[in-house]
């Protein structure tokens, strides 16, 4: 008997054991996956945004003389976006196609030309990456398109060029010489530009489709430029034309209607006694990129002042110690490679303001300087016909700390300012991606959530916990708590749909309410003091609170009732417009007063329940000891309560902050997503999370914007951080302060 | 007193400390119930009190768990007030007032009836802060009076040798018996008349223990002083006057030196004699 006792005892307390290790090693390992996990998250953001800030690698690696290959000048040269073959079109209407790595030729193309007029030059046709407007003799121009031909040869991609004719063999042939010419082509419109004698410049409009003949010009307009012409750009879109001479008098012309050109803006972007060394457009055709002798590097915007008067404006630069001899713009970026006199080659950002990587490309001049369509091959040809290919990563050169964080001027402000914009239908657009805005609208919808909901939850946390009685308590607590069940979507949905239509127009009466329900409450108290003790009786101790609900109901509707008769007597009818006009404060539907509200009843029930486990948490003995010593109830509270709980109560307001910054559903449903600098209550906002929320889904996977978005993420990830552990730090010294025993 | 006499258990020795016998009927009476009775709810914890308690001299409470000692100790401030569904009924006059009066200050009365619990209670404040709370309750101000104040109370609690020149420092950071004083330093700072002690020595040490009980001794001279204790020894050591109670009625009140060395009822000899309890 007693030996089966001290077994059971043994198994019982081997048993005792084995569950002790089982929680001790699933307790250590359940935090361990947590912090695990979160740092796992951490990470992942930081690899996905991290290639954001890494700079870009320029290689030169291959070179070669160009003579060898095939005989014939080089007009053009065109390198194949994935870097595998390029193109020399020649003086002999030749296309020939040459390896990158090593200059082997795989192909010669002889263009069937319309005529046996030479190759002079050779340009691109805007607007398009592959085709090509060539210059057969003193006055034809002809046009051929270069595609590649993707095929399979078992794993190794083959491409195959092609040359093609998209006017078939129709050319434009003129009347006199032609000095300089341009052409865009926007869908079914082919535009030429084309200055034949000096100040004169014809522009041509062409209605055609590809694989048709070129037909007679539709419209043909003159402009006559004041001063000389060095320099004439057509911008792609044909929405402008700038002539510009070497002095840096710059003409703009506005050509939207083709039949009634009309010249905008004249402007000398250059001190005098200096000279252009090179004009270019960048994409989108509204800014000019200007370098002069001394190697001053200006980007130009064409915009708009109060009046509607053009003009141009300086909107960043920097100086070089060298002249800049080309400015080569990126097909589909905002970026910029330029090389100057010392043979250096430099990526520029327009928009990130940034000089992304500088490289030493040759020491002998520079014949030709061509780049890929991605920007990520350039082709060098210097005089000695000697090629050099440069390989050039550089994913993302618009993200920069100042495009980021930082006020830019983006092409067509005339101020710097925080913009997020973050995509549009084409190239030509500035992406505009601030994060200032996103940064601003999250701190601001948590301002007013916080505003709304602190001191509703601390108050009514307060009375709970301190002053309520125990039966009331045990309903209204879980009450508040069972809101935090409520899916934000929900909220949202009600406050977007809902909410907000009856926020508009109810306004008056939502501002009367807070302004009648503190004083009508407290009148009501006054009342109630002032009645016999026998109807005081009859209430329980700590149920008076309940005798609030009817009289808020009542102040409620009296203040909506009252809000069409205030608006009419003292604000036109309208109190909306009246601000509008009065104090030009404008009003969204969907604003932060509406935000504030649903996304304070979100973060309600979370301050409510951690202030109220806090406060009812004072030890009694504390709470006696001060009232045996003669003090107030309130006094009680003010002097000893709240210092005591003053740790838990800051927890429960920093959680609440973090909950209100980290909300998606709500403000992605209710603020009408506008990323707007403006404090004002009656404005909506867009923020971090909401962003991420509605762009994720639609950006390109690894592209500037993806990343950026994670970037958002990420910054929201250490935003709660950093706040949720100053918060710790901050309650752990207020415990070791106030806490008691 | 070199021979111990042992009367009951106890050691007859301390009780006469006082040097002189007592009486009821000799003592000016500050403090007087009269057919107190008590309810929690249903439930009856003090049926009919009736019991002077004499003016500066030390009261102690004694009686087994739940007879009813704090709860009447509790009454004297009101402090049963803060119960929900308790019923008090009878009279309990502090200097003539009817305490229970519907028109008393309970605030006021408090101020009137210092307490010290069970438990020390400082608040999380400085030392200074916290025998000032009284003062600044009433809202004084002037830092010479608070200064004052603080000094003579820390003194007349015998703390102000320990924590003079740690005056700011957290309250907190004091032992438990330092703590005891300082509240106590606490409740005599706003000069009540009355002081209730609620086994103000049962969380401390034997040391911290004697420090309070002398300090009980020199405080009589100033405060009519009630002490509820469970410790029999301590009630005889410190009181003038004992009470003893039982399942919510006074069985016996009398001078201690007589109840100890002579109670009248059987009840008294078997608690003290330690029969139950």
């Amino acid at each position: 008997m007693s030996t089966s006792i001290q077994k059971s005892n043994l198994w019982h307390q081997k048993r005792r054991r084995l569950i002790d290790n089982i929680a001790r090693y699933g307790i250590g390992f359940g935090g361990l996956s947590v912090i695990m996990a979160i740092v796992l998250i951490f990470f992942y953001l930081l690899w996905v945004v991290l290639p954001i800030f890494s700079s870009a690698e320029v290689h030169t690696n291959d070179s070669y003389i160009a003579s060898s290959l095939e005989s014939g000048n080089t007009i053009l040269i065109v390198p194949e976006e994935s870097g595998k073959l390029a193109m020399r079109l020649t003086n002999d209407a030749k296309a020939v196609f040459f390896e990158q790595s090593n200059g082997k030729t795989l192909k010669v193309i002889d263009l069937e030309l319309p005529s046996d007029e030479a190759v002079v030059d050779a340009q691109l046709v805007g607007l398009t990456e592959n085709i090509f407007a060539l210059r057969l003799g003193d006055d034809q121009i002809f046009f051929i398109k270069l595609s590649y031909r993707v095929s399979f040869k078992g794993d190794e991609r083959v491409l195959t060029p092609r040359i093609e004719y998209p006017f078939e063999e129709s050319f434009l042939s003129f009347d006199n010489s032609i000095k300089t010419y341009s052409a865009t082509l926007d869908e079914e419109k082919l535009t030429v530009s084309v200055m034949q004698q000096d100040h004169i410049i014809k522009l041509y409009r062409y209605e055609v489709e590809e694989g048709d003949e070129l037909p007679d010009a539709e419209t043909v307009t003159e402009v006559e430029s004041q001063t000389s012409v060095d320099y004439m750009l057509l911008d792609a879109q044909a929405l402008w034309l700038y002539l510009a001479n070497k002095q840096g008098e710059v003409s703009v012309f506005n050509i939207i209607d083709i039949e009634a050109v009309e010249l905008v803006s004249q402007t000398k972007i250059l001190p005098p006694n200096e000279e252009l060394s090179e004009l270019k457009l960048l994409i989108g055709g509204s800014s000019l990129l200007s370098a002069d002798q001394h190697g001053d590097f200006s980007q130009w915007s064409i915009q708009r002042d109060q009046s509607n008067n053009y003009f141009l404006n300086r909107i960043r630069g920097f100086k070089n110690d060298n002249k800049i001899i080309k400015i080569q713009t990126e097909y589909r970026r905002k970026g910029v490679l330029l090389l100057d006199s010392a043979g250096k080659l430099i990526i520029y950002h327009t928009t990130a303001d940034n000089v992304i990587a500088e490289h030493q490309l040759i020491d002998s001049s520079v014949k030709h300087f061509a780049l890929s369509a991605r920007a990520n091959v350039l082709i060098v040809e210097d005089e000695q016909q000697q090629i050099s290919i440069t390989k050039i990563v550089n994913e993302h050169p618009e993200l920069s700390w100042n495009a980021l964080w930082d006020e830019v001027v983006y092409e067509g402000y005339s101020e710097p300012d925080y913009i997020w914009q973050s995509s549009s239908a084409d190239n030509d657009f500035e992406p505009k991606f601030s994060l200032v805005p996103l940064a601003f609208g999250t701190i601001k919808a948590a301002f007013y959530a916080m505003l709304f909901a602190a001191p509703l939850a601390i108050m009514g946390a307060i009375y709970t916990a301190y002053f309520m009685s125990a039966g009331m308590r045990s309903w209204v607590k879980p009450g508040i708590e069972i809101m935090e069940a409520l899916p934000t979507v929900i909220l949202g949905f009600l406050a977007g749909l809902w909410l907000a239509p009856v926020v508009e127009s109810n306004l008056t009466g939502i501002i009367s309410i807070l302004l009648i329900l503190p004083p009508g409450i407290l009148l009501f108290a006054i009342l109630w003091q002032s009645l016999p003790k026998q109807i005081h009786y009859r209430i329980p101790d700590g149920f008076q609170a309940a005798l609030l609900m009817p009289v808020i109901a009542g102040l409620v509707w009296f203040a909506i009732a009252m809000g069409p008769v205030i608006e009419h007597l003292f604000f036109g009818g309208s109190l909306i417009s009246w601000m509008e006009n009065e104090f030009g404060i404008g009003y969204d539907q969907r604003n932060s007063l509406v935000v504030g509200i649903a996304m304070g009843m979100a973060v309600i029930p979370t301050i409510f329940s951690i202030t109220e486990d806090a406060i009812f948490s004072v030890p009694r003995y504390l709470t006696q000891g001060s009232l045996a010593l003669g003090a107030t109830p309130w006094q009680t509270l003010t002097r000893v309560v709240l210092l005591t709980a003053s740790p838990g109560i800051f927890s429960a307001v920093m959680i609440g902050v973090g909950r209100a910054v980290g909300e998606t559903m709500i403000v992605l449903m209710a603020t009408g997503n506008t990323p707007v600098m403006d404090f004002s209550i009656f404005e909506g906002m867009r923020t971090l999370s909401a962003n991420v929320a509605v762009e994720l889904p639609e950006s390109e996977i690894d592209s500037s914007h993806y990343r950026i978005l994670f970037l958002a993420a990420l910054v929201l990830f250490v935003v709660t951080f950093i706040f949720n552990t100053a918060a710790e730090i901050v309650r752990q010294r207020l415990r070791k302060q106030y806490g008691s025993l | 007193m070199s021979e111990a006499v042992l009367t009951h258990g106890i050691d007859k020795s301390i009780l006469s400390s006082s040097g002189q016998s007592l009486s009821l009927e000799s003592e000016d009476i500050c403090i007087n119930v009269n057919d107190l009775k008590l309810s929690y709810g249903e439930k009856s914890a003090l049926h009919g009190i009736t019991m002077p308690i004499p003016r500066k001299r030390v009261t102690a409470f004694i009686g087994p768990s739940g007879c009813g000692k704090s709860t009447l100790l509790r009454c004297f401030n009101r402090m049963n007030d803060l119960i929900d569904n308790v019923n008090t009924e009878g009279q309990i006059n502090i200097d003539g007032d009817d305490i229970y009066h519907p028109d008393i200050d309970v605030s006021a009365l408090r101020r009137r009836v210092g307490m010290v619990f069970q438990r020390p209670n400082p608040f999380p404040k400085s030392i200074y802060e916290n025998v000032a709370y009284g003062l600044r309750l009433q809202g004084i101000k002037q830092r010479h009076v608070l200064d004052e104040a603080v000094e003579q109370s820390l003194k007349g609690a015998a703390l102000w040798n320990e924590v003079k020149d740690r005056l700011h420092e957290s309250a907190l950071g004091l032992s438990g018996g330092q703590q005891q004083r300082l509240v106590i330093a606490r409740a005599i700072a706003i000069k009540p008349e009355v002081l209730l002690l609620d086994e103000p020595a049962s969380a401390l040490d034997p040391i911290s223990t004697l420090k309070i009980e002398e300090l009980i001794y020199e405080l009589k001279s100033e405060y009519t002083i009630v002490i509820v204790t469970h410790n029999m020894q301590q009630a005889a050591r410190v009181s003038d006057y004992t009470a003893f109670m039982y399942m919510g009625d006074l069985i016996e009140f009398g001078a201690t030196d007589t109840l100890f060395t002579n109670p009248k009822e059987k009840q008294t000899e078997d608690y003290i004699t330690g029969r139950y309890g």
